[in-house]
């Protein structure tokens, strides 16, 4: 018996045109224009070598202490080891001009970002504003500020310079960056992540029609099945199965979609991300089986509280606005455990970021609670065998 | 008994829709239960199957409590519902296959079972179609497979000729009427006073919650004031003036003029055609067409349950 309406359950469901839209199309045509939209941000954040000018005055010719700064400025930092893919790119290259004119026209021809002319002190020549002259500006304030300290120190006590020079060479830094992962932030993950679960969160549907195609009191096959030799909930046990089966498979569906055509990263950790998955689907459709199971109304009624109730979460998980997963949970910290939407969407982003698993199986625990929780809903409502009035 | 009803009383809110209701149904019979908007034809159909909950009352299939688990009753009950009830992503043959699979288990067994549905109801052409590619007429013959394929003992239709067309609704007659040959006991409920009358064994008339008339065709014809109704075409006279002559007459119940036709009721059994024609010629008044039929079960009907419009829904 289980099988028989299992089997028609599958059928009757990915024939569902409407609802094989919303749960697989749907999501998928939003990657897509996700995809496009961001297809040119990530590039921007790319950090280029800025070309600096100097002019060779005698002042500079005579100033050592610069010219080892600016020549430190000038060569990659090769500390970082190269497995971890954090050496950069040197801060600056470095021109030099015979006279001003020189620097000046390089300047117009836009050659370089600005040049810098020393005399008595630093002057800083630029043609517009950005961050390239910006950094520029830091790195000669920062550096007249740092040998005036040093001047000042020395001229009190001479019998100090070794040593200043040997802290200034060893550029102690307190505060060290460890990372957690190997992945790069990105924060375009948090846009998919959010889509991935608003996906989920669209499985509503396909639990609402469950529920739906077997209450009496709600469609006409409602109530001849009621009215066959069954348990009824033994029958609803089996359409959820199907219904939940056919959400994963979408969201298989979407992730191979995201994963190999739009390239999006989701790490390597394939059964933790099929978990997650599963435990998204669980609580969709059973979200959806409470929806129509409470609600006395009409499916057009339903399917709008469901597609309400969806955006919104799908909107605090981050999906039109990055920043909003963050400043909600900022403002609201247990909005990050009672929304399944966020729920979802930050399973993988603990997977992503994080070497330890903790913040990942809270949040698949609290997703498959969640599911217990609205299931149990849906068996106070259903169990019952007759109604007051259809 | 296949069905016994005793003192059935539902509520809904302040509204009493069955009236300390009895039924009693025979194996092999086709009960007809017939009653106007609101009289709680379905109502009492829904509380026979345990869809809805009741205040009092008892109720019995195949003379055991029919209760909302009585899974063993459920399995000898087929139900043919006012709307139609079928999965629309389904085919014909997925349709009668899914529900008959609710009753029976058997894959063989079932697959003989659904083909002996699709020729009863004659949708053999059509089993690969979607509902929503089927007409009117073909849906409700679906309607009806779905409830009738796994050959139960009781079948209960309620309206299930609505909104189909002439020949579609004989079709759906013929086949209850061979259902009940087959053997099972068939519960009707209908608007429609000539569908009764041609298939029903025994009829029960509903109003305001309770059964107000029951039995045979005949008996119920003979529950009422009306003998026959005769309808004669003046063509000399005006029929008007002669309505006090013909109301003097014996055994007259009732006349009416409409146009240049006089319409007559004797009362009941008694024949007046031969006097009011006999006496009329003695007004050397000329007749036309003169028609005489026995009372049909809608004047049974009508006599019962009054003319006044019913507009109260049927829960």
């Amino acid at each position: 018996m289980f099988w028989h309406n299992f089997s028609y359950s599958l059928k009757s469901n990915v024939r569902d045109k409407q609802l094989i839209f919303w749960t697989l199309a749907f999501p998928v045509i939003l990657g897509s224009l996700f995809g496009l939209a961001f297809s040119n941000l990530s590039g921007t954040d790319v950090f280029d070598t800025i070309q600096i000018g100097i002019v060779n005055t005698q002042a500079y010719q005579a100033d050592t202490a610069f010219q080892t700064t600016l020549s430190t400025a000038s060569k990659s930092d090769n500390t970082a080891s190269k497995s971890d893919n954090t050496a950069s790119d040197p801060l600056f290259a470095v021109t030099q001009y015979a006279s001003q004119e020189e620097a000046a026209k390089a300047l117009t021809d836009g050659n370089i970002s600005g040049y810098i002319m020393e005399d008595s002190t630093l002057h800083l020549y630029i043609r517009s504003s950005g961050l390239n002259q910006t950094i520029m500006k830091e790195f000669t304030d920062w550096y007249l500020q740092e040998s005036s300290a040093v001047r000042s120190i020395v001229t009190q006590n001479p019998s100090s310079a070794s040593e200043i020079s040997g802290i200034l060479s060893k550029n102690i830094t307190y505060i060290s960056e460890t990372k957690s992962n190997t992945n790069a932030p990105n924060d375009m993950l948090t846009y998919y992540y959010a889509l991935i679960a608003m996906a989920c969160m669209y499985g509503s549907f396909l639990g609402m029609k469950q529920v739906m195609t077997v209450q009496a009191n709600q469609t006409p096959t409602g109530a001849r099945i009621h009215l066959a030799p069954l348990n009824k909930l033994k029958i609803f046990a089996s359409s959820l199965c199907a219904a939940t089966l056919i959400q994963y498979i979408s969201i298989l569906i979407l992730i191979g979609y995201l994963a190999f055509v739009l390239k999006i990263d989701f790490g390597n950790q394939l059964g933790y991300i099929l978990l997650a998955s599963f435990a998204g689907c669980c609580t969709g459709v059973s979200f959806g089986a409470m929806v129509g199971a409470l609600s006395k109304k009409g499916e057009g009624v339903k399917t709008g509280i469901i597609i309400s109730l969806s955006m919104l979460m799908s909107f605090l998980a981050g999906l039109m606005v990055a920043q909003v997963k963050y400043e909600a949970v900022k403002s609201l910290p247990i909005l990050a455990y009672i929304n399944p939407a966020n729920l979802i969407a930050d399973s993988f982003y603990a997977l992503y970021y994080y070497n330890t698993y903790g913040r990942f199986f809270t949040n698949v625990g609290f997703l498959f609670g969640f599911s217990l929780l609205f299931y149990f809903i849906v068996f106070l409502v259903m169990r019952r065998q007759n109604y007051a009035s259809l | 008994m296949i069905v016994k009803v005793s003192n059935l009383v539902k509520r809904y809110g302040d509204l009493i829709a069955l009236d300390h209701f009895k039924l009693d149904v025979a194996e092999g019979e086709i009960f007809g239960l017939l009653g106007p908007n609101g009289s709680g034809k379905t109502t009492a159909i829904n509380c026979i199957l345990s869809l809805l909950t009741f205040d009092k009352g008892e109720i019995e299939v195949f003379d055991k409590k029919m209760t909302p688990s009585s899974y063993d009753l459920k399995k000898d009950i087929g139900v043919i519902m006012q709307n139609v009830a079928v999965i629309e992503e389904l085919t014909v043959y997925e349709n009668i296959d899914f529900f008959c699979g609710l009753y029976v288990p058997d894959k063989e067994i079932r697959k003989k079972l659904v083909k002996e549905a699709i020729d009863f109801v004659g949708l053999g052409d059509f089993t690969k179609f979607y509902p929503k590619k089927l007409s009117g007429g073909l849906l409700r013959r679906l309607n009806i497979a779905c409830g009738i394929a796994h050959k139960p003992r009781l079948i209960i239709m309620d309206e299930p000729t609505v909104a189909v067309d002439p020949q579609s609704r004989n079709n759906i007659l013929e086949g209850i009427v061979r259902l009940n040959r087959e053997g099972a006991t068939v519960i009707y409920t209908s608007h429609y006073m000539e569908e009764v009358e041609q298939i029903c064994t025994r009829i029960g008339i509903m109003d305001k919650g309770r059964i107000v008339a029951m039995g045979t065709n005949e008996e119920l014809k003979g529950m009422i004031r009306v003998g026959e109704k005769i309808s004669i075409e003046f063509l000399t006279a005006d029929p008007k003036d002669y309505v006090e002559f013909v109301e003097s007459m014996p055994y007259i119940a009732a006349v009416e003029v409409q146009d240049r036709t006089m319409l007559i009721k004797t009362e009941r059994g008694h024949n007046g055609l031969s006097t009011i024609l006999t006496e009329l010629q003695t007004k050397n008044i000329k007749v036309g067409r003169v028609y005489c039929e026995l009372p049909t079960l809608n004047d049974v009907f009508l006599e019962i349950t009054g003319k006044e419009l019913r507009d109260g829904k049927e829960k």
